[in-house]
């Protein structure tokens, strides 16, 4: 007996780490995800991928600016309708905002201050069958802390998830350990959003509340980390399940993470 | 193999998935850096070395990344082991049938993954996931991991990446 384990040491070795692998999986499921050595990772992969990141912009920019200086002129006049149509928008927005302050002030409400925020690059987008991750160039001394929401002027991206100095790593919307509290604007039921790899979904939403395709979610504002009404995903798909009370609600993220290059982070 | 070798490959796994694969991902599935690497190792080492080689580099990426710590270490470790196995008994280096068994190898992981999110968290959309996505990450993952051992072994890079066990068998 003894000459077995010698003779197959290795191989019990690999089986017991597979087996505390499997255990430490186990373990998480329950109470949540360890986040061993995620810092120092962070710094060492953070490091090389701004390196990586420079370089290839380096090169790539370079012949990107003479292709794109053909579409430069037809880009202009369309971003000037634009501006002219967004300062109209910003004016009405202004008023509103200003009527609705009086207004909060009349009924006793805490006055609203805009969160302070910093323009953040995407250096790494994380590509793993298990989670959907992206690292940023800025870190805590820009401020950015733990927790903190990512956005995009169309949307939500994300949450801070972990922070070093110079770069932070964020967990997007989609991932499935990200869930976020919504309300579906038409309506302005609740829920919580799950990230499932491609989409999100709204689980345990009960089999009576009105929900359609099309309807967009937006922050409710109740999880402490997104402010409340920033647009999160719309609705493409119901399925309503006859032998429970609840409803299955699929939802495709509005902001196009694969293609975001900056975004914003929410300073608290 | 030689110890430098896979000090170079834990430091520039992440960095270079992150930010030059995923980048230039096609249809939003880019090929998977780690499996195409953990690929070659195991052909060259053998079940046992591919299999810690493969918990080893499924731990960083659980560490480099949002899932839980040992998932990926568990399925790089299984699938370093398997590629070990297919090395010794099967395939040789060279061999263009490598490009089948990778992309079937990377399907596996995506399915297995997606079942077990399904498992734990429930409402994955496996079968979307596997016919939106999986199917072309395998495709280019497939053709990643061929790339890379048509590389080291046209450069002979084999010869250096082995040396100690080349002295070894002499």
């Amino acid at each position: 007996m003894p000459g077995f384990f010698e003779k197959n040491r290795k191989y019990i070795a690999m089986l017991a780490l597979f087996l505390l692998l499997f255990w430490l999986v186990t373990i998480q499921v329950k109470a949540g995800r360890f986040t061993v050595l995620e810092t120092p990772v962070l710094a060492v992969s953070g490091f090389f991928e701004r390196i990586i990141f420079g370089s290839y912009h380096a090169v790539f920019s370079v012949g990107r600016g003479y292709v794109f200086l053909v579409r430069t002129e037809r880009e202009n006049l369309r971003l000037k309708n634009e501006l002219g149509r967004l300062q109209l928008e910003n004016q009405i927005t202004n008023e509103l905002l200003a009527e609705n302050e009086r207004l909060r002030t009349l009924l006793g409400f805490k006055k609203l201050n805009p969160p302070a925020s910093v323009v953040v690059q995407i250096i790494g987008k994380e590509s793993s069958p298990s989670s959907s991750t992206i690292t940023v160039n800025k870190g805590s001394s820009s401020g950015i802390g733990r927790d903190h929401a990512v956005i995009t002027p169309d949307g939500i991206v994300g949450r801070i998830q972990a922070v070093l100095p110079g770069t932070s790593r964020v967990q997007l919307i989609t991932d499935p350990g990200s869930t976020v509290a919504v309300r579906v604007q038409r309506n302005r039921e609740e829920g919580l959003l799950e990230g499932k790899l491609d989409r999100c979904a709204l689980k345990y939403v009960s089999y009576y509340v009105d929900i359609q395709e099309g309807d967009l979610l937006v922050t409710s504002g109740l999880d402490g980390i997104y402010p409340k009404g920033l647009p999160v995903a719309v609705v493409t798909k119901v399925r309503k399940h006859e032998a429970s009370s609840f409803q299955t609600v699929y939802a495709d993220p509005v902001v196009r993470i694969s293609r975001i290059e900056e975004s914003l982070v929410l300073l608290k | 193999m030689r110890p430098r070798v896979y000090l170079i490959v834990f430091l520039l796994l992440i960095p270079l998935q992150a930010s030059l694969f995923t980048p230039l991902s096609l249809g939003g599935a880019a090929p998977d850096l780690g499996l195409a690497v953990l690929y070659s190792i195991g052909l060259l080492t053998g079940p046992i070395e591919g299999a810690f080689a493969g918990v080893a580099i499924g731990l960083l990426l659980d560490m480099g990344s949002a899932s839980m710590l040992g998932f990926s270490g568990f399925t790089r470790g299984v699938v370093g082991l398997f590629t070990g196995l297919l090395g010794r008994r099967v395939l040789d280096i060279q061999s263009p049938s490598n490009i089948i068994f990778l992309f079937v190898i990377s399907l596996a992981d995506s399915l297995f993954s997606a079942l077990f999110l399904e498992i734990t968290y429930g409402s994955v959309p496996v079968f979307g996931l596997f016919f939106g996505r999986a199917l072309l990450r395998a495709a280019t993952t497939a053709a990643a991991g061929y790339g890379i051992l048509r590389f080291i072994t046209e450069k002979r890079i084999v010869t250096w990446i082995r040396r100690r066990e080349l002295q070894k068998e002499l």
